[in-house]
């Protein structure tokens, strides 16, 4: 296993601050920095993921040739995929179970759920095709297509590598001009994640991850850098905590641009998530030392991303149905966090060690 | 004086005639299955942006966002959910003006969640109006009371100030939760706030409760006791669709109220 790094720690930071948010109501989610932040893990979670992906092309895949990387990233995304529909399933499962258990057909529908249930024909269909997502359970179908595009950016990338940032943008400025976004089918509506416009994100992430370009740039005005993004920060936590957004009316078109829309992801809201690696990045090698466990426990999540996002997804629906049956109490949801993140650490612990035995 | 007036002709059911006499559209008759006490049709508020956009001869644009009793979950057919029915009915009552209904009912989902969709499709369709129906899936969820006030307010301020007209509808009535504290707190929630910010509130359970009670032999639930079947939906097309339409006519053939 590798060592515990900055970017485990944070992705394990923005699973565990997933894993909270997904709860609606938990006491502790007042904890949780989307209270003073523009952004949310889920920009995080995208900018780390198209890091990570960085890093095994860089890394693990740098002796590659062109065609076999686009296998490999291609497998990748058939993995999350697989990952998706399972815990779809099991999701489904534990609501249905949950309705029959203690006879409450409302459970049915949590998470856009009920169309499965009373129309299974179609519904079907549309979780296959990702039509249809049953709620929190959308960064991951996001995840999907942005993986499935991985090997069109590793294309681009290893072919005309200067090109690949400003063909994301160019992709992400039409989609929040022209307000294009999937459809959902067979319950009428657009996908909660817009993944052209959320792509962009996941490249930067990709291009942060490097050694050079943007990455290198960004490494030299580190200082700078961290100094314009103050004030960007502590804008968007006063905007955040005075829930103070543009008016939609008075903004010029095309709209988008100027919101702080999270379907589209706004301008503002990549701006600020930026701003927030460049403002907190660096901040694990001193909590490394005072705090080891913690520190080295996110890592670990971080490490076993995937794994640990699916079971913290279904841990959040457990927490629900937790909250349902016994009431939202503090106590309760005490307890919810403190088995959910344990649960996650053994997840994470497990999946290490099945690693390992496989190895030897 | 003039709005008291108007209100005391919109509350009372029995007096649509006299309503209709100052309009040229035509009011929406209850079907007898739908039929509920006046007292409980929404308190007055005029939808002033709705009516201005009519005015102007514009499309009225209608977005109906909310969860499973949005989305028609329970409903033959999707012709069958509540928005699909209302539009029919707006149509018809507000003759010789286009109207286009969005439906964005995602079953299940919280206000919270809900509110960040809305802000979304308000910035990129820009609806006159938005029905936004809410509640039971908090209630059910425990999510805290204060922080689904706080969702809704802030929402509500933000439509408001968006100059977009809104029309809340509550949870539903359904033996199943009748004695939940939490189904009950909520519905109370949303009628204060409702008050507070001055915007029409479908008092869903009560109407519900009462055909139910009247018309004990009329089915209005699905299978599960919980969700809505095609009458049930029917009758909250034809509630909401009044409200709609007496809500723009107080705007429009209020004095003082043209602009």
């Amino acid at each position: 296993m590798r060592k515990p790094n900055e970017i485990d720690f944070w992705r394990g930071f923005a699973l565990v601050t997933i894993f909270v948010n997904h709860v609606p109501g938990l006491w502790f989610e007042r904890f949780t920095f989307r209270n003073v932040s523009l952004s949310d893990s889920a920009e995080l979670f995208v900018l780390l993921a198209g890091w990570s992906l960085r890093l095994v092309v860089d890394n693990q895949s740098a002796q590659l040739t062109l065609w076999r990387l686009v296998l490999r990233l291609g497998g990748r995304a058939i993995t999350i995929y697989a990952a998706q529909i399972l815990i779809t399933m099991i999701a489904l499962a534990l609501i249905a179970g949950a309705s029959l258990l203690f006879d409450a057909p409302v459970v049915l529908d949590w998470h856009n759920a009920g169309p499965v249930f009373v129309n299974p024909v179609e519904s079907h269909v549309g979780l296959v095709l990702l039509t249809h997502q049953l709620g929190y359970f959308n960064i991951l179908p996001l995840y999907v297509v942005l993986m499935f595009g991985a090997p069109m950016i590793g294309l681009v990338y290893r072919i005309a590598r200067p090109l690949l940032l400003p063909i994301s943008l160019a992709v992400y400025l039409a989609t929040l001009v022209m307000g294009v976004n999937f459809h959902t089918w067979p319950v009428e509506g657009r996908w909660f994640l817009n993944p052209f416009a959320w792509q962009l994100i996941f490249v930067l992430g990709f291009e942060l991850g490097g050694r050079d370009g943007l990455a290198r740039w960004a490494q030299t005005h580190r200082r700078a850098l961290r100094l314009a993004a103050l004030p960007i920060v502590i804008a968007g936590a006063a905007a955040a905590l005075l829930q103070w957004s543009p008016d939609p009316i008075r903004v010029p078109d095309p709209k988008l641009l100027f919101m702080f829309d999270k379907t589209f992801l706004s301008p503002a809201r990549v701006i600020h998530c930026l701003a927030l690696v460049a403002t907190f990045a660096g901040l694990f090698a001193y909590l490394e030392g005072p705090l080891p466990r913690i520190t080295h426990y996110l890592s670990m999540l971080g490490r076993n991303s995937l794994n640990v996002f699916c079971v913290g997804s279904l841990l959040s629906l457990m927490g629900q149905l937790a909250r349902f049956l016994l009431g939202g109490t503090v106590g309760i949801d005490a307890i919810i966090l403190l088995l959910g993140l344990s649960i996650m650490g053994v997840v994470g612990w497990v999946s290490e060690w099945r690693a390992r035995s496989q190895a030897s | 004086m003039a709005r008291a007036l108007a209100s005391v002709l919109i509350l009372c059911c029995g007096l649509s005639a006299a309503a209709q006499e100052t309009s040229q559209e035509q009011d929406v008759p209850l079907s007898p299955q739908c039929e509920a006490p006046s007292a409980l049709a929404p308190a007055a508020e005029p939808l002033e942006n709705a009516a201005a956009s009519l005015q102007r001869g514009r499309t009225l644009r209608v977005l109906a966002i909310g969860s499973s009793s949005t989305s028609g979950v329970g409903a033959s057919s999707r012709s069958k959910s509540y928005p699909a029915q209302m539009s029919a009915l707006l149509l018809k009552a507000l003759k010789g003006v286009e109207v286009e209904v969005t439906n964005r009912g995602v079953s299940g989902e919280v206000a919270k969640t809900t509110s960040e969709r809305l802000r979304s499709e308000v910035a990129l369709h820009k609806p006159d109006l938005v029905i936004w129906q809410l509640g039971t899936n908090d209630a059910l969820a425990r999510v805290p009371m204060e922080e689904v006030e706080a969702t809704v307010s802030a929402t509500l301020d933000w439509l408001k100030e968006n100059r977009v007209d809104v029309v809340l509808v509550g949870p539903q009535y359904t033996t199943r939760y009748a004695r939940d504290p939490n189904y009950a707190a909520m519905r109370d929630l949303l009628r204060k706030l409702a008050e507070q910010h001055k915007v029409l509130y479908i008092r869903r359970y009560d109407a519900m409760q009462a055909i139910a009670h009247a018309r004990a032999s009329q089915q209005m639930m699905a299978n599960d006791n919980f969700h809505l079947n095609d009458l049930g939906y029917q009758c909250m097309a034809e509630h909401i669709a009044r409200a709609v339409v007496g809500g723009i006519h107080l705007r429009k053939y209020r004095p003082g109220g043209m602009p």
